[in-house]
C-alpha cells in the first residue's frame, strides 16, 4: 500500500494551521510588548507588526515591579523544592519496591490515598497547619508542602523494582550497608526517572500559583507567577508593559523546555506506559 | 489509571523472587544477608512525616473545621451542620456548583476528543513532525498567568476575536467576553482547554505508538479502509488511554484557578466562579474558614464520586 501522494502535504498544512493556534497567543504577547507607544495595541483591523519595534516596555516592566527579585525567588523555590521532593519520594519508594516488611501494603495505600486529597480541598486546612507551624509568609511554608508527591513515589517505585537483584546482592557480599547500597548502587540506576521528576517538578514549582498566593503576604517573597499577576492587577491598563512582563515570566521555563524537549515528551510518555 | 493499576505488588528483593516458594514469603522475612528489620522503616520516616504533617493532619482539620464557625481572629465555635445548611441555601454556592458542572461539561469532551485528533495528526514518521509536537505542548509548560494575560488580549472588546467575528458578520457589535455573564465562563474554559490540549495529546500519542504497526498492514491486506482501521483497530486499542484522559480531565477541570483569577476574578457577579474558586474567596477574601471548609468537603465528596464512577466506567470497558 503506497500512501497517496497528497497525503503528506495535506498533513503538513493541517499541522501548520493547528500550530498557528498554539503559537498565536505567544505571538500576541510578543508583538504587544514590542509595539512603540504611538502604535495602537487594539485596533480594527488588528495591527500585528510592531513598527518600529521598541524595547522600552521590556525595560519598563523590569522596573515596574522587582522582577529580578521575583525571578530569584522562583529559582530559590525550584532549587529547594525539587531536590527535596526527589529525595523524599526516592526514600519512600525504595523500601516499598525492594523490601518485604510488616506494614508495607498499609504504607503503600496511605501514599495512594494522597491522590484522593485534591489540592483545592486541602488548600484551607493545609494553610491552617502551616500557620500552626509558624510558617506562613516564609519560604519554607511555600516549599515544604510539596515535599511528597504520590506520582513521584509511584514512578520511582516502578523504577526501583525493575533493577535486577544481582546488583544490590553483590554490593551486600562486598559488605556495603543498606543505606550505602541505596545511595551508591540503586539511586544511580533510577537516574532517568529522577530526571523526569526533576523536569516536571521544575515546571510545576515555577508555575505554582494558588499555594504561594495563600501562604505569602510579603511581596518580597513572591515567585514570578505571583509577581506577574500583581503587575497585571496594578498596571493592567498598560498592555505593552504587562505583555513584556509576561514574556519575562515565561521565558525561563520555555527555554528549559526547549533545551530539554526530548526528556519532556519521552518522560511523559514513559510515565503513561508505566 | 495505568500508574495505579500497575502498582500492584511486584518483586520484593533483596533476594531474587522467581524461585521463591510459598515458605519463603510472608511479611518481614529476614534474609540471607542478615539485614536488620528496622531498615525499611528507617527509609520511610521522612515520607511518613510529610504524609502526616501535610496530608493527614490537614485532612482531619478539614473535616473538623467544617462543623465550626472560624474567622481566624476569634476562637472556633462549634455550630454543627450550620455551615452545610448555609451552603445549601446560598445562591452563590449553587451558582459556583452550577459553574463547576458547566465547566466540566464543556471542558471534558474537548480535552478528551480534540487531543486524539492532534495525536493522530502528529503520529507520522515524517520530517519535522517532532517540532509540531513541541509547539502543541508548549502551552502546558507555560505559566497560566502569562497565558491568561495573552488571552485577555484576544478576548478584548477591540481584540482579534471580536474583529474576526465582526468581519464575518457573526455579531453586530463587540462582545465584552470577560465581563459578560454568558461568555465569561466559556472564555475561561477555552483558555484552560488550550492550555491542556498538548498534555492529553502526548498521552494519546503514547497509546497510538503502542499499537503494533502490523495490525494496520494486515487490515489493509484484508481491504480495510482508513475509517475501518480507525474504528476497528485504533479506537479499541486506545481505550485505556481514553480512560486516563477522562479521569485526568475531570481532575483538571476542578483545579482551574489562576485562569479565573487573572481573566475574570470569578466575575461578573460570580458568573465564572467555580467551586474551587468560591472556596478560596470565601476563605481568603471573606475569612469564613469554617464555611469554606464545609464547601470543600462537599467538593471532595463530588470528586470522589466522579473518580469512582469514571473508574468503574473505564474498568468495565477496558477489561
Amino acid at each position: 500500500m503506497r500512501p497517496r501522494s497528497w497525503a503528506i502535504p495535506v498533513r503538513y498544512v493541517a499541522m501548520a494551521a493547528v500550530a498557528l493556534l498554539f503559537v498565536g497567543p505567544f505571538l500576541i504577547l510578543f508583538t504587544t510588548a514590542l509595539k512603540p507607544s504611538d502604535q495602537q495595541v487594539f485596533s480594527f483591523p488588528p495591527s500585528l507588526l510592531p513598527w518600529p519595534p521598541a524595547v522600552d516596555h521590556l525595560v519598563e516592566a523590569w522596573h515596574a515591579i522587582p522582577f529580578g527579585r521575583y525571578l530569584l525567588n522562583s529559582l530559590i523555590y525550584v532549587v529547594a523544592t525539587v531536590p527535596l521532593y526527589m529525595t523524599v519520594s526516592a526514600l519512600t519508594a525504595y523500601p516499598l519496591a525492594r523490601y518485604a516488611f510488616r506494614g508495607r501494603q498499609l504504607c503503600f495505600y496511605l501514599i495512594l490515598s494522597i491522590l484522593f486529597l485534591s489540592p483545592e480541598v486541602m488548600l484551607i486546612p493545609r494553610f491552617l497547619v502551616v500557620s500552626e507551624l509558624g510558617l506562613t509568609d516564609t519560604f519554607l511554608g511555600v516549599i515544604l508542602p510539596s515535599g511528597l508527591s504520590a506520582s513521584g513515589v509511584f514512578l520511582l517505585r516502578q523504577a526501583f523494582a525493575a533493577i535486577p537483584a544481582e546488583l544490590p546482592d553483590s554490593a551486600r557480599v562486598d559488605g556495603a550497608n543498606e543505606f550505602r547500597i541505596f545511595w551508591s548502587v540503586m539511586l544511580p540506576q533510577v537516574r532517568p526517572t529522577l530526571a523526569v521528576l526533576g523536569i516536571f517538578g521544575f515546571v510545576s514549582v515555577w508555575n505554582n500559583f494558588v499555594w504561594p498566593l495563600v501562604v505569602l503576604k510579603d511581596s518580597d517573597k513572591y515567585p514570578i507567577a505571583l509577581g506577574l499577576a500583581y503587575l497585571d492587577s496594578t498596571l493592567g491598563a498598560d498592555a505593552r508593559t504587562v505583555a513584556a512582563g509576561a514574556l519575562i515570566a515565561l521565558a525561563p521555563v520555555v527555554i528549559v523546555f526547549l533545551a530539554m524537549q526530548r526528556q519532556f515528551i519521552e518522560g511523559m510518555q514513559g510515565s503513561m506506559k508505566g | 489509571m495505568t500508574t495505579i493499576a500497575s502498582a500492584a505488588p511486584t518483586a520484593t528483593s533483596p533476594v531474587p523472587a522467581p524461585s521463591d516458594g510459598p515458605a519463603r514469603r510472608g511479611p518481614a522475612r529476614g534474609n540471607a544477608v542478615g539485614q536488620a528489620r528496622w531498615i525499611p522503616y528507617a527509609f520511610l520516616i521522612p515520607g511518613l512525616a510529610f504524609l502526616g504533617v501535610f496530608f493527614a493532619w490537614p485532612a482531619f482539620t478539614a473535616i473538623q473545621l467544617a462543623f465550626y464557625r472560624y474567622d481566624v481572629v476569634s476562637p472556633p465555635e462549634f455550630i454543627g451542620l450550620d455551615n452545610f445548611a448555609t451552603a445549601f441555601t446560598s445562591p452563590d454556592f449553587w451558582q459556583a456548583l452550577r459553574n463547576s458542572a458547566l465547566f466540566l461539561l464543556m471542558y471534558l469532551p474537548l480535552v478528551v476528543f480534540l487531543p486524539l485528533l492532534l495525536a493522530v495528526l502528529v503520529n507520522a514518521k515524517i520530517r519535522a513532525v517532532s517540532t509540531f509536537r513541541l509547539l502543541y505542548y508548549l502551552p502546558v509548560v507555560t505559566p497560566m498567568v502569562a497565558i491568561a494575560i495573552a488571552w485577555s488580549y484576544v478576548f478584548h472588546p477591540r481584540g482579534g476575536l471580536n474583529w474576526a467575528l465582526l468581519e464575518l458578520g457573526v455579531v453586530d457589535e463587540p462582545i465584552q467576553f470577560l465581563l459578560d455573564s454568558t461568555w465569561a465562563l466559556p472564555a475561561v474554559v477555552a483558555v484552560e482547554v488550550w492550555h491542556g490540549l498538548g498534555y492529553f495529546m502526548v498521552i494519546y500519542l503514547a497509546g497510538l505508538q503502542a499499537i503494533p504497526q502490523d495490525l494496520y498492514a494486515a487490515a489493509a491486506l484484508d481491504g480495510a479502509g482508513w475509517w475501518r482501521q480507525l474504528t476497528s483497530i485504533t479506537m479499541p486499542l486506545i481505550r485505556p488511554y481514553f480512560a486516563v484522559c477522562l479521569v485526568l480531565g475531570g481532575v483538571f477541570s476542578m483545579q482551574a484557578f489562576a485562569s479565573i483569577y487573572v481573566l475574570t476574578g470569578g466575575g461578573p457577579q460570580g458568573g465564572s466562579s467555580t467551586l474551587g474558586f468560591y472556596i478560596w474567596s470565601e476563605a481568603f477574601q471573606r475569612f469564613n474558614f469554617g464555611y469554606a471548609s464545609a464547601v470543600g468537603l462537599i467538593l471532595w465528596a463530588l470528586l470522589l464520586t466522579f473518580a469512582a464512577v469514571s473508574h468503574r466506567l473505564s474498568r468495565g470497558d477496558a477489561a
